[in-house]
């Protein structure tokens, strides 16, 4: 636990904003919408013609998560590294009794923290209070997999959008250079799988986009519908990992060329 | 009765690349403050940070403690306090909960973290600005801040790097002040880092000077500048060069002072020998004052004698 002073003060300084815990509260918005689509459906059952409620409303939850959690993670993690090249509080990490996975995962753990509360924390509830509300749609055993697939996904978007945050945030002494770069990063690979999409209509286009690498596996996770990322959930959690791996490749780079030239 | 070094490393080779940053180089620190003087590019910090563990060597072998900090970087570095060169702090930290923070990352439990931070503001004098965030700071009160988070958890061995850096002259005279308090009351080994060698000068007792990756000179201050040949300031009126030829003839070695020339004669000569080429050589001797050698003498020999080498 040598990471957790790490993770505990980053959280203590990010939370300190106001603006900041506004956007946590926000994120939670799509949580009440789909309360009050469950409650709606329950007073009016024949309501769920129109808004059907199963496990398609977790995947829809967290797709709508995921894009919060795009904005967590830069306002909240885009200089968690940035910051410590500028400001040399890398060598107060370093020169510390600690590794350099000591580092990295207790900086993960900040935007680790921050994503699963907008993901995991909002899924979770929601699944209690659709089984409170509920029961007679929710108590069933061929539904007992909504749980794990919520804790799945929501580990897998907060995962990949950190680890991405955290090795663009190395690349960079400015937070605010670092955040656009994630923000053109996220945005600029769906914008291109969206052309290249509509040109050739293909799903494979998906691998391209870490947005639609996440939707796909929410596509298989939760039963959802999009032919456009209509891919095997191996594909995308294959190019995930990838991903992932690559980050912590380019922090271990980062974070040993800091050591070795300042 | 010789004490142990803290430190010793032996035919250390670090490079980085192809590019060799210390070659070969042996020595130790001892108990004490002791002092590491150097030109840029040297190989100082590339000692500290192999020291550190950061760097591995390419040959040779390193120990602080008898640990070895390529194996056991982590159990070296609880007992080593950094002060880094470059500024270092949290954006919107205050100083407390800075110095405290970089406690608990030493391995001090939260609250005697928190209860050492306090004291050792109020020790590098820092007390009545705890409260306020670091970048707030002046460049005085941000290097005092370095030195406090240094100190925090009490290690065995401090390494100050440039501790003075940026500082007026008053400041860096309470900075240095302090540092000999370190040393001296509280009775903590460090080693302080600096090309200034005024600095080492006042805090230090013993030197190791590199050069282009090697240890050019090392030992007790008080024995490398002890009587061991005479010195003179000296003025003269006139065309210098063939004075300053001739008395280099005589195995006399010079350099320019602020107001004239610093000479150190070769053994076995006095004054008279600088009045005899002086006439020779048709120039006036228009101040003469006898001197003692100083660390700047010592280093700049030592310079000297490498690049010779």
């Amino acid at each position: 636990m040598r990471f957790w002073p790490i993770t505990r003060e980053a959280l203590r300084l990010i939370l300190i904003r106001r603006w900041f815990l506004a956007l946590l509260v926000a994120a939670w918005l799509p949580f009440l919408v789909q309360v009050i689509r469950i409650y709606i459906v329950t007073r009016f059952p024949e309501a769920n013609r129109v808004l059907p409620v199963d496990g398609r409303l977790f995947g829809e939850l967290l797709a709508w998560q995921a894009f919060f959690t795009m904005f967590i993670t830069i306002f909240g993690g885009a200089g968690l590294v940035a910051n410590d090249l500028r400001t040399g509080a890398i060598l107060v990490y370093l020169s510390r009794p600690l590794t350099r996975r000591d580092y990295v995962v207790g900086k993960l753990g900040v935007l680790l923290a921050l994503n699963l509360s907008a993901t995991l924390a909002p899924g979770l509830a929601l699944y209690a209070v659709a089984l409170a509300l509920a029961p007679d749609l929710f108590w069933k055993w061929d539904l007992a997999w909504i749980g794990p697939a919520v804790v799945v996904q929501s580990l897998a978007i907060s995962l990949v959008m950190g680890l991405v945050a955290l090795a663009v945030s190395s690349l960079s002494r400015s937070a605010r250079v670092a955040g656009l770069g994630f923000f053109g990063l996220l945005i600029g690979l769906e914008v291109a799988r969206g052309i290249l999409y509509a040109l050739y209509r293909r799903p494979e286009t998906a691998l391209l986009s870490l947005q639609a690498d996440l939707r796909s596996l929410g596509v298989t996770l939760f039963g959802l519908t999009d032919r456009s990322v209509s891919i095997p959930w191996a594909y995308a959690a294959a190019m995930l990992t990838a991903v992932g791996l690559g980050c912590l490749l380019i922090l271990r780079s980062r974070v040993r060329a800091v050591e070795i030239v300042q | 009765m010789v004490e142990a070094p803290l430190v010793e490393f032996k035919d250390l080779v670090v490079s980085y690349g192809p590019v060799q940053a210390l070659a070969g180089v042996s020595g130790a620190f001892l108990p004490g403050p002791t002092g590491l003087l150097g030109p840029n590019g040297a190989g100082k910090t590339t000692l500290l940070k192999t020291l550190l563990g950061f760097l591995d060597p390419d040959q040779g072998a390193i120990a602080a403690f008898g640990l070895d900090p390529t194996k056991q970087a982590l159990d070296v570095r609880r007992r080593i306090g950094y002060m880094p060169e470059v500024d270092c702090h949290l954006p919107g930290m205050t100083a407390a909960a800075f110095v405290a923070f970089a406690g608990e990352l030493s391995g001090l439990p939260r609250d005697e973290a928190i209860s050492r931070s306090h004291e050792v503001l109020y020790y590098v004098g820092l007390g009545e600005a705890r409260y306020r965030t670091v970048d707030t700071y002046s460049t005085g009160m941000k290097q005092r801040v370095k030195l406090a988070q240094a100190l925090v958890h009490d290690p065995d061995l401090l390494l100050l790097d440039e501790p003075t850096n940026g500082l007026d002259p008053a400041g860096r005279d309470e900075m240095l002040a302090l540092v000999r308090d370190i040393s001296e009351r509280r009775q903590m080994s460090l080693i302080l880092c600096s090309h200034l060698l005024r600095d080492v000068e006042q805090v230090c007792e013993n030197v190791i000077v590199f050069n282009q990756g090697r240890v050019a000179a090392s030992g007790r201050i008080a024995e490398l500048t002890g009587p061991r040949r005479a010195v003179y300031d000296v003025r003269v009126k006139g065309d210098p060069a063939a004075f300053l030829t001739d008395l280099k003839d005589h195995g006399c070695e010079w350099r320019e002072g602020e107001d004239g020339y610093r000479v150190l004669m070769s053994d076995g000569f006095g004054p008279e020998l600088i009045f005899r080429t002086a006439r020779e050589a048709g120039v006036q001797v228009r101040f003469l004052r006898p001197g003692a050698e100083t660390l700047e003498d010592v280093f700049l020999r030592a310079l000297g004698h490498e690049g010779e080498a």
